[in-house]
């Protein structure tokens, strides 16, 4: 059961990683956890046939949110303490991981191109395409999300727009006040 | 014996729990929001999967967890946009020593 196999190894990661992140000391690496977790997520959307949401999964959640929270742990890193020293000695790890972070961006907008992609190489493809039915396959294209979106959920979906708007002028507001009062 | 939505359940249980342990124990504010990252992941774990399992749903699930991830991305950028100008006025990261509007 390559699938049952797939899933309790996806678990495992992401349960190990998450209560890591949630226990460890040093925040930094507790963030470096947090991508991990977060990309097992994305793996777990893969198996489930939620290719495009593995995408966003990993651009917007390990892209942004992790690399943000990373920036304000070294803007504040005088009082969280432990030096971190930015080394090359993780040259082929980190090669690797950016390696199959690409890999996982391209099988999923490939699958999401179309429910009879080309070459599936993935792990998980053959699990996913094994027990699921065909209207779970075509659920995961980024057409049939979209026309969801622009169909019945458009007025959630302009709203989340303004909430983007605000949530980016309140950020610049919030953090950009402390350098007029220095003038 | 095959994956089923129990399954999935399961774990996006035990993911929340994880977050609701670490949102609680974490004295750093950036480790609270990060543990609440994994509080929204195993929401949309749920979401997901019931989608998935569920035909009828028509794909909604999915919907959903894309507004849940572009709302945690406005509220993470927020909660790290505060706690970065309070650390800039009062030189503090963790959430007790946050007292401000105490008295």
């Amino acid at each position: 059961m390559a699938e049952m196999i797939l899933f309790y190894a996806l678990a495992a990661l992401l349960l190990l990683s998450a209560g890591l992140v949630v226990t460890v000391r040093n925040i930094f690496h507790a963030a470096l956890y947090l991508a991990l977790a977060l990309f097992a997520v994305a793996a777990l959307y893969v198996m489930l046939g939620a290719y495009f949401l593995a995408a966003m999964q990993v651009l917007i959640y390990i892209g942004a949110v992790v690399v943000l929270a990373i920036f304000v742990i070294n803007l504040t890193r005088t009082v969280t303490g432990a030096p971190v020293t930015l080394t090359r000695r993780w040259v082929i790890p980190a090669a690797l991981v950016s390696a199959l972070t690409a890999s996982l961006i391209i099988v999923a907008l490939l699958k999401s191109a179309g429910p009879a992609g080309a070459a599936p190489d993935g792990a998980a493809d053959p699990a996913v395409q094994g027990s699921a039915a065909a209207n779970a396959a075509a659920q995961g294209t980024a057409a049939a999300l979209g026309r969801h979106l622009l169909g019945d959920f458009v007025l959630p979906f302009e709203l989340v727009s303004v909430l983007l708007l605000s949530a980016l002028i309140a950020a610049i507001v919030i953090v950009g006040k402390d350098r007029e009062e220095e003038k | 014996m095959t994956l089923t939505l129990t399954h999935y359940l399961v774990l996006a249980a035990l993911l929340f729990c994880l977050g609701v342990y670490g949102a609680i124990t974490r004295k750093n504010a950036i480790g609270i929001l990060m543990a609440l990252e994994l509080v929204f992941n195993a929401v949309n774990l749920t979401l997901v999967a019931a989608g998935r399992f569920r035909p009828q749903s028509d794909g909604v699930g999915q919907l959903f967890a894309l507004f849940v991830i572009a709302a945690a991305a406005a509220e993470s950028v927020l909660g790290l946009a505060i706690i970065l100008a309070i650390y800039r006025r009062r030189v503090v990261v963790n959430a007790d020593e946050m007292d401000l509007m105490k008295n």
